[in-house]
């Protein structure tokens, strides 16, 4: 029988350590999907996702479970994909820029839809284009595009209204849709 | 019936809702039925429906192998284990000397009596003995021969073991210098053979602008409708 993740945090907290891994082996796999997408870079993101998992380690017993563990794990991630950001240099990339930068992906053109080099070449320009988003915007796109959260569990992760979640998702589209629409649809 | 084209049309959060099947019934016949009027909010709705369709096209698969280190709260260990480890972690002659003072722990409370006379070492293993009150002398002595033949002993080891370490401690660095001193001959090398194309590449130009420099505008002129940038053949540039 599978243990829930509550389960699991009462027996860390009881002496067990290593079922900690446990939770660690359960929510990897998110964590660095929402930090690769959310900061673009591969090692950053490995980087970020190990530093989600050691401050959820050592801010256990902070966790008074009235929140998902899921909810709490997000926003500690959140919050270190976002210093990670402000450290950077702020470079939003403008609809132009990215009209010149993705003129080899019209190449897509050529190639036939569905085929693994048309993929590629798609999940190139989305990586590309969600990355000149503001990080707002990024952050509930890819919460709900990537990790099926409701909006109103984005809207708990993040601390704010569920208008406000809904319109960054709507405003954050229709960014998308002017920086991909040059790419035809896979079906 | 004309269809509302207005892009400012301000049902953002109802198409959102609608978009990601996040909706009550009674919101979802309003937006279906608005849509069918709307020109602006269907078309946007297919625009953001292909949107979704290529961002799914970004997967990631791989796994970033996170391992948290879990040292803050071990659980305690026994002393046994403790100990165990500290054995296994100590060198040689501590080894060596723990072994031989729980051999004579053992023998002494076993009644052995070890003498160190004429004949040599002498043990005499009789268990559970106890001596009787004219014997004290005698073991007082030999306890104090026994005693200085076992100091030397140890003595004898912590100085062969001190010189064994010593000795390897020698080899490690003499190897750790030849190999740091092949590493600097390596990257010695390197830097050699870069210093070497810098120069060469610095001469080719030098060349090159010297040989600009001593054109006019008609070998100029000439030499580029002849033999592309600069004119030069390539026997000239390559000369040296």
């Amino acid at each position: 029988l599978e243990l829930s993740d509550s389960q699991i945090i009462e027996r860390t907290l009881n002496g067990e350590p290593d079922a900690f891994n446990v939770l660690v082996r359960r929510w990897e796999r998110q964590i660095y999907g929402l930090t690769l997408r959310l900061l673009g870079r591969d090692e950053e993101a490995r980087d970020a996702t190990q530093e989600t998992f050691l401050s959820a380690y050592r801010n256990l017993p902070k966790f008074r479970g009235e929140a998902k563990f899921s909810s709490w794990i997000y926003r500690i991630a959140l919050n270190i994909c976002n210093t990670k950001l402000k450290s950077r240099s702020r470079v939003i990339i403008s609809l132009e820029q990215e009209r010149e930068m993705s003129g080899f992906e019209l190449q897509a053109e050529t190639e036939d839809l569905g085929s693994p080099i048309h993929r590629q070449q798609v999940a190139r320009a989305v990586r590309r284009a969600l990355q000149g988003l503001p990080s707002e915007m990024r952050q509930v796109i890819v919460m709900k595009e990537y990790d099926g959260l409701k909006f109103a569990e984005i809207a708990e992760i993040l601390g704010i209204p569920l208008s406000t979640v809904k319109t960054r998702m709507y405003t954050g589209l229709a960014e998308l849709r002017k920086r991909l629409e040059h790419l035809r649809d896979a079906m | 019936m004309s269809k509302n084209t207005n892009d400012n049309c301000d049902r953002h959060e109802m198409l959102i809702s609608y978009l990601y099947d996040e909706i009550s019934n009674g919101d979802r016949l309003e937006i279906e039925a608005h849509l069918k009027d709307c020109l602006a909010c269907s078309g946007e709705l297919a625009g953001f429906r292909s949107v979704r369709n290529k961002l799914q096209q970004w997967q990631v698969d791989e796994l970033p192998g996170i391992r948290v280190v879990s040292t803050a709260r071990e659980s305690p260990r026994r002393l046994m284990d403790v100990l165990r480890e500290l054995f296994d972690l100590s060198p040689l002659w501590v080894k060596a000397v723990a072994g031989l003072v729980t051999a004579v722990l053992v023998l002494a409370v076993l009644g052995t009596h070890i003498g160190v006379g004429r004949d040599g070492v002498v043990v005499n293993l009789d268990l559970l003995r106890r001596s009787g009150p004219g014997d004290t002398s005698t073991h007082d002595r030999s306890g104090e021969e026994f005693r200085a033949q076992v100091k030397s002993l140890v003595d004898d080891m912590i100085l062969e073991s001190e010189r064994r370490q010593q000795n390897e401690t020698r080899a490690q660095l003499v190897n750790l210098e030849s190999q740091l001193r092949d590493s600097h001959s390596a990257d010695l090398a390197k830097i050699l053979t870069r210093i070497h194309e810098q120069r060469t590449m610095l001469h080719t130009l030098e060349r090159d602008i010297d040989r600009r420099e001593g054109l006019d505008l008609t070998d100029i002129l000439f030499s580029s409708t002849v033999g592309g940038e600069g004119g030069a053949p390539a026997s000239q540039s390559g000369s040296d």
